[in-house]
């Protein structure tokens, strides 16, 4: 009798001494193909971050997060031009260590993280991801951008000569001779970042028409194999850390004067140009973009990134030597970036709609960052390296921020394309790594 | 004392409640404020202690909780899963009638705690890894029987509980957190008995909130790296959790010689848990307190109850509660996954010799599947959790 009560409550446990479970996410790829999928950009596609591509850049690229996503509804394999190693095939990648400027004070920041380049020859297969970091957009369309004969003479990219199918292909031909189903086309930025990044100098920026035309056609022609596709509008760059950064570090009138014997040298030295000088604080003296004079410095210029803090605190630059204009973005020049970026977006929406294709706005991703956006309890904004968002370049982005691009296409194709691909979570991704 | 062997620790059950202080009660559906079933009277109602026939009773058990909680992050293909330890509530009662109307007792119960484990690497970690939460209860009680039928009494509660967990430290420095404290706190217990007659019997009992308050925690930080100073790596904290105050109405009806009916009313005051608020003692402006709303409100448990006597040897009980989540909408945190549960119990008591009660239990709790999310953290997803919970109990009275 004891013995049968206790076996009915035993089974009665057995009956239901299972886990508890959840049904699964049911990925789908709607109307869209991903089984070929090929990525056609600049740098942001190849998945350049820190200065430098490097593999474990290229592994978090946000069209290799979005491959893997294409995966689970149908998409294929998805090749990319791998680096062997961790430095890239130029010099140039950062890493963040303690650093001692010339005043003797140590802090954290991003230093030269030099290591084995990996050498540039033809890998010798086809590739997916088609990103190739400093394309513009006429680039993707250019004959011999991939020509190594043309790399010496500036002609040709390094980074495409090693993927190129000959020296005489294109960026966009080598992408549809694949066949692909679906792609992805993220350009524009180097067509006004190369003028913006050398605070002008050295660089122009694609004019309308040409950028009208090439996009066009760029577009037309991945239209004509029956792909469909998603198109990237251009951020708003200026709020970048390349951009906004050094203006909260250094202040337009930050050089101090503490002794009149300095004041009165250079009231001395730039009286010719009606420059004074007081005790305290002064603006910088700056070179002028278009006279190339000296100037003071207003409150709407901007100091890149790349200015060298040693030489203002210890080597007289912004007094005695005026800062080169290359450091500077002056508000003209601003504007003019500014303007392209607001042209471009409105010629990339155009082409989105007239073509069908999902559209990204890209542009209001820098107002969400610097409101910050968090996901899974990391929060990324735009601040320079504890923002997490922003690669030690401060333009490229880190695998976090790669993620979260990755998210917004994501949304993008399954609103435009009734497909159900799962998000990527911040969790997932390595974020700016601290000495 | 041996029952101090047991592992301290417990689950969520509403919150981070867990009522398991009587394996006869936990079988009709954790019904006890309408019993007067001799030692455990402590818990359920003070007011029924005196209703002791016997001049002696002890009473002792412990259960097993095995429960598991699955997740599945919104937009996304991610899941994940629990790993929680086996957690042993426990209880001991021993009372004594010091004459005809006055009993005295003391019990050591565990009516609160919370253990949950998920993978230290999974996507929730910034809100939570690891968290164990214990109480252990001490009330010494005084009941007092006012004529035939009715019955009064309160207990004094002396509080023990202990708070351990792990989570990732705040963006942008990764790296984990550990807290680690102790509390003592007092608080009461007071409840009365009506009997009117043979078949109906009724309770109602209030148990006050205790405000456990840890004052001289240790924090202690891993991983972090060296450039980050700004984070100590070991510390103290202070930090309040409240274990909210409950009121409970229960009727019991003899409906023939062998067959009981019982129905309770649970209220409990859930809204004093409104954050959690760690007070970090070494502060900076780079690592400031930890502020986590919570914003529980009150809940009621509505419960219903069976027992059969099968032979003066057997008696049987079954028993089935719904308890509503007390938590917030904007502020779900997988630190105490805490569903909406249905419940149902088994029971059978064994009554070898006079006196002598042997008592199995069984409980099976189903969170029933939600949305939930935590909005300061965007960690939204969808919750299930299942618990399994066998007791064993011990009672003689004599």
């Amino acid at each position: 009798m004891k013995y049968k009560y206790i076996l009915y409550i035993s089974l009665l446990g057995l009956l239901f001494a299972c886990e508890p479970e959840l049904d699964d996410f049911e990925p789908s790829q709607g109307n869209a193909d991903f089984s070929v999928y090929v990525a056609l950009g600049n740098s942001l596609t190849a998945g350049y971050a820190d200065g430098s591509l490097y593999r474990s850049s290229q592994l978090n690229s946000f069209p290799s997060i979005l491959a893997e996503q294409f995966k689970k509804a149908g998409g294929g394999d998805f090749v990319q031009p791998l680096m062997d190693g961790e430095y890239g095939i130029m010099p140039g990648k950062l890493k963040l260590d303690y650093k001692t400027d010339c005043t003797d004070e140590t802090s954290v920041g991003p230093v030269p993280d030099n290591g084995t380049l990996d050498a540039i020859a033809p890998l010798g297969y086809t590739v997916n991801n088609l990103g190739v970091p400093g394309a513009k957009s006429f680039h993707l369309l250019a004959q011999g951008y991939g020509d190594f004969a043309g790399i010496q003479l500036g002609t040709a990219n390094p980074y495409y000569a090693r993927f190129a199918s000959s020296s005489i292909s294109t960026v966009v031909g080598d992408a549809i001779t694949q066949q692909p189903t679906f792609y992805t086309l993220w350009v524009g930025n180097n067509d006004v970042l190369g003028y913006a990044a050398g605070g002008g100098t050295g660089d122009t920026i694609t004019g309308e028409a040409t950028f009208t035309f090439m996009m066009n056609t760029i577009v037309q022609s991945l239209n004509a194999t029956g792909a469909k596709g998603v198109i990237a509008g251009l951020p708003d760059m200026l709020k970048s850390p390349y951009f906004a950064f050094m203006d909260t570090q250094v202040p337009f009138n930050g050089l101090v004067l503490t002794r009149q014997g300095q004041v009165d040298s250079l009231n001395f030295a730039y009286a010719q140009l009606g420059i004074t000088f007081d005790l305290g604080q002064n603006p910088f003296i700056v070179e002028d973009a278009v006279t190339h004079f000296p100037r003071q410095m207003k409150e709407s210029d901007i100091f890149l990134l790349t200015l060298p803090t040693d030489s203002l605190k210890c080597y007289y630059m912004g007094s005695a030597i005026p800062i080169p204009h290359k450091y500077i973005l002056d508000e003209t020049e601003a504007n003019n970036v500014n303007t392209f970026i607001g042209i471009y977006n409105n010629v990339i929406q155009g082409l989105a709609a007239q073509y069908d294709l999902a559209y990204i706005d890209m542009f209001d991703m820098m107002s969400d960052l610097e409101n910050g956006i968090t996901n899974d309890g990391i929060t990324i904004t735009d601040e320079f390296v504890t923002g997490n968002a922003f690669s030690l370049d401060g333009i490229h982005l880190t695998p976090i921020g790669y993620a979260h691009v990755a998210n917004m296409f994501i949304e993008g194709i399954n609103n435009k394309y009734n497909s159900n691909l799962p998000k990527v979570s911040f969790a997932q991704y390595p974020s700016v790594i601290l000495p | 004392m041996l029952l101090f062997l047991f592992v301290v620790s417990n689950l969520f059950a509403g919150g981070y409640q867990v009522r398991l202080q009587g394996q006869k009660q936990t079988g009709i559906g954790l019904i006890g404020t309408p019993f007067a079933l001799g030692g455990s009277s402590i818990f359920y109602n003070p007011g029924a202690l005196s209703f002791m026939k016997e001049n002696y009773s002890f009473s002792a058990g412990v259960s097993g909780i095995m429960a598991t909680a699955v997740f599945r992050q919104k937009d996304s293909d991610y899941k994940a899963k629990t790993d929680n330890s086996l957690s042993t509530p426990f209880y001991f009662y021993g009372a004594v009638k010091v004459i005809d109307d006055l009993s005295v007792g003391v019990g050591v119960f565990t009516p609160f705690g919370s253990s949950t484990t998920w993978d230290s690497d999974w996507n929730g970690r910034k809100s939570i890894q690891d968290i164990s939460l214990s109480a252990i209860f001490i009330q010494p009680t005084v009941s007092y029987k006012i004529g035939d039928k009715f019955g009064i009494g309160a207990g004094l509660d002396i509080v023990i509980g202990s708070v351990d967990l792990t989570k990732e430290l705040p963006t942008p420095v990764d790296g984990q957190m550990n807290l680690d404290g102790s509390s003592t706190a007092l608080g009461f217990n007071v409840g009365a008995y009506f009997k009117p007659n043979d078949e109906l019997s009724i309770g109602i009992d209030y148990r006050s909130k205790v405000n456990m308050k840890v004052d001289d925690g240790d924090f202690k930080t891993t991983d972090v790296p060296s450039s980050v100073t700004f984070i100590p790596e070991t510390g103290n904290f202070s930090a309040e959790l409240p274990l909210p105050a409950n009121l409970d109405f229960g009727i019991a009806y003899q409906v023939s010689e062998k067959f009981l009916l019982a129905a309770e009313l649970n209220i409990i005051f859930w809204s004093v848990y409104d954050s959690l608020i760690i007070d970090f003692k070494q502060n900076n402006e780079d690592f400031a307190d930890s502020r986590n709303p919570r914003e529980y409100s009150n809940s009621f448990i509505p419960r219903l109850g069976a027992e059969y006597k099968i032979s003066d040897t057997f008696i049987a009980r079954a028993g089935i509660y719904y308890d509503k989540t007390p938590t917030n909408e904007d502020y779900f945190s997988p630190e105490t996954v805490s569903l909406d549960q249905i419940a149902f119990t088994l029971g059978l008591s064994i009554m070898p010799v006079e006196g002598l009660s042997i008592d199995l239990s069984y409980l099976q709790l189903e969170g029933l599947e939600s949305d939930k999310k935590y909005t300061p953290d965007n960690f939204e997803g969808t919750y299930k959790t299942r618990a399994f919970i066998p007791g064993l109990g011990i009672s003689y009275n004599f």
